[in-house]
């Protein structure tokens, strides 16, 4: 076995040199492109400077320590609705049903899926340890909506989490449609979460309401 | 020989999952929309899980094998070893990768990330102390994974129905042949085999799932707190990671997601003065 391996290592390693010397140009021609595309006009900047100052919002209201959590859920709840296009992301969560609700359902719909948000994501602002967002890049998507890439650093070093955050533009107003963790987007993973409720319970909204009622009341 | 006490532990188990998959089987299909319903059909084609209710069955199984095993061994993990410590394993267990890696960068025709994957285990086997650090991160050159699943992907083949497979977790077929292909491939599982035969191997795998779930302790658990229907949360979540993965952290061409459409969305006037300030 030891005679078959250390070869294979060695010529491994010896690869290894090569591949130190040739990355590090190449990384710094990809720097230079992802500058190219942030210049593109549109809402990039505003979009950029969106995104900055909803952490800095953040980190400043929400992830203070020692405030009861009810008090915490009181600010997240005011800067959830401030910030997320909660009605846009809501409709299109619920697709072709959307058409389906009556206009009560809908609004006790919108009601219930901003609390289940609310109460999911508010204890992240209490274990808030100093991550810090970079922003990376910022790409229009189209004529409405601008991507916002950033990046999570942990104080303590390790790998950085990415994070895409797509932001909708309209009537001056800047709002979150989209976030995106390492490619998984969160309002596609509701779709397919919301989807499957409403298909269990015969296509009916309000079989999914009632789940909504349930789910955050037990969150509470 | 080589590997092929591997492959007889292998069969060993090859009745096990025969007989699970009779089962499932037995448990039934899910039922397709009718064919005039051009909305439902497209749904059901998008969720693409035909045998649903008993892959249900089988992810209930391995969430009670979770509860019973993986989540007390992981929580034991995360209170007895300090954060530094548990770094510097998942560091160790992500270098032991690397050759497996490097094949499949290779594979992908990726010869810029074959070399960083070369220059990281160069470093990290060294400079790092045999992995436990993460030197090479810091150089700029961080962990990127692959997997034959991957490559598939790349060469073109579809990912098929979903699958949750016992104890392994979400998959589909193509993945299933990947992580198999990957197993009889990877040059660290052939040289494990022949030292100490393969408890050494499934050491490996069971160390990266008590380090994955470890790792991921809080968002785990968040989700299945959270989510309505955790099985589909699941579901979505893995496809979408894995797209991820074979993109290679790259964006889509063209993501499907919500706009901001209508007037509820724009901010009533107490709000928008503080909105406004922002551009």
């Amino acid at each position: 076995m030891a005679r078959r391996f250390i070869p294979t290592l060695s010529v491994f390693m010896l690869l290894a040199f090569a591949g130190l010397m040739a990355s590090a140009p190449l990384a710094a021609a990809r720097a230079a492109t992802n500058e190219a595309s942030a210049r593109a006009a549109g809402h990039e900047a505003g979009a950029a400077r969106f995104i900055e100052s909803l952490s800095d919002r953040a980190i400043k209201s929400l992830t203070t320590k020692g405030i009861t959590r009810s008090k915490r859920i009181v600010r997240f709840r005011r800067f959830f609705a401030d910030r997320f296009a909660v009605r846009g992301i809501g409709k299109w969560i619920l697709g072709r049903y959307w058409r389906k609700a009556s206009k009560d359902e809908r609004a006790e719909y919108l009601r219930l899926f901003e609390n289940l948000m609310v109460v999911s994501y508010v204890d992240r602002f209490a274990s808030y340890a100093g991550e810090s967002l970079k922003l990376v890049k910022t790409v229009p998507d189209n004529a409405t909506t601008t991507t916002v890439y950033t990046e999570i650093v942990q104080p303590a070093g390790g790998a950085a989490v990415r994070i895409d955050w797509r932001v909708g533009f309209k009537d001056n107003h800047y709002k979150i449609v989209d976030v995106i963790v390492e490619g998984t987007s969160m309002s596609n993973t509701l779709r397919s979460d919301f989807g499957s409720i409403i298909r269990q319970k015969g296509g009916s909204i309000a079989g999914l309401i009632s789940a909504l009622r349930e789910k955050t009341a037990s969150l509470k | 020989m080589t590997a092929i006490p591997t492959i007889k532990s292998i069969a060993r188990f090859f009745p096990v999952f025969l007989i699970l998959s009779l089962a499932l089987f037995a448990s039934g299909c899910a039922t397709a929309p009718a064919p005039g319903d051009a909305a439902a059909v497209a749904e059901y084609n998008k969720v693409n899980d035909p045998a649903e209710p008993a892959m249900r069955v089988i992810f209930e199984f391995n969430r009670t094998l979770d509860h019973a095993v993986l989540k007390p061994v992981s929580a034991a993990y995360k209170s007895a070893v300090p954060d530094l410590i548990r770094e510097g394993i998942y560091n160790f267990l992500n270098n032991l990768r690397s050759p497996i890696v490097f094949i499949n960068d290779i594979l992908q025709g990726n010869p810029e990330r074959a070399m960083q994957t070369l220059a990281r285990f160069m470093v990290n086997t060294t400079v790092g102390f045999l992995g436990f650090n993460d030197q090479a991160a810091a150089l700029g050159m961080p962990y990127h994974d692959e997997d034959f699943g991957q490559t598939l992907a790349t060469w073109g083949a579809g990912e098929g129905p979903y699958l949750v497979l016992p104890i392994l977790g979400p998959s589909n077929p193509r993945d299933t042949i990947g992580m198999a292909v990957d197993f009889f491939m990877d040059p660290i599982n052939t040289v494990m085999s022949n030292l100490d035969g393969d408890w050494g191997i499934f050491a490996f795998k069971g160390g990266r799932a008590v380090g994955f779930r470890a790792r991921y302790w809080d968002e785990i658990g968040d989700l299945e707190k959270t989510s309505l229907d955790y099985y589909a949360t699941v579901r979505s979540l893995y496809r979408q990671r894995r797209n991820d993965e074979i993109r290679n952290g790259k964006p889509p061409e063209m993501v499907p997601g919500p706009s901001i459409g209508t007037k509820q969305d724009i901010p009533s006037p107490g709000v928008a003065d503080e909105v406004s300030q922002l551009r």
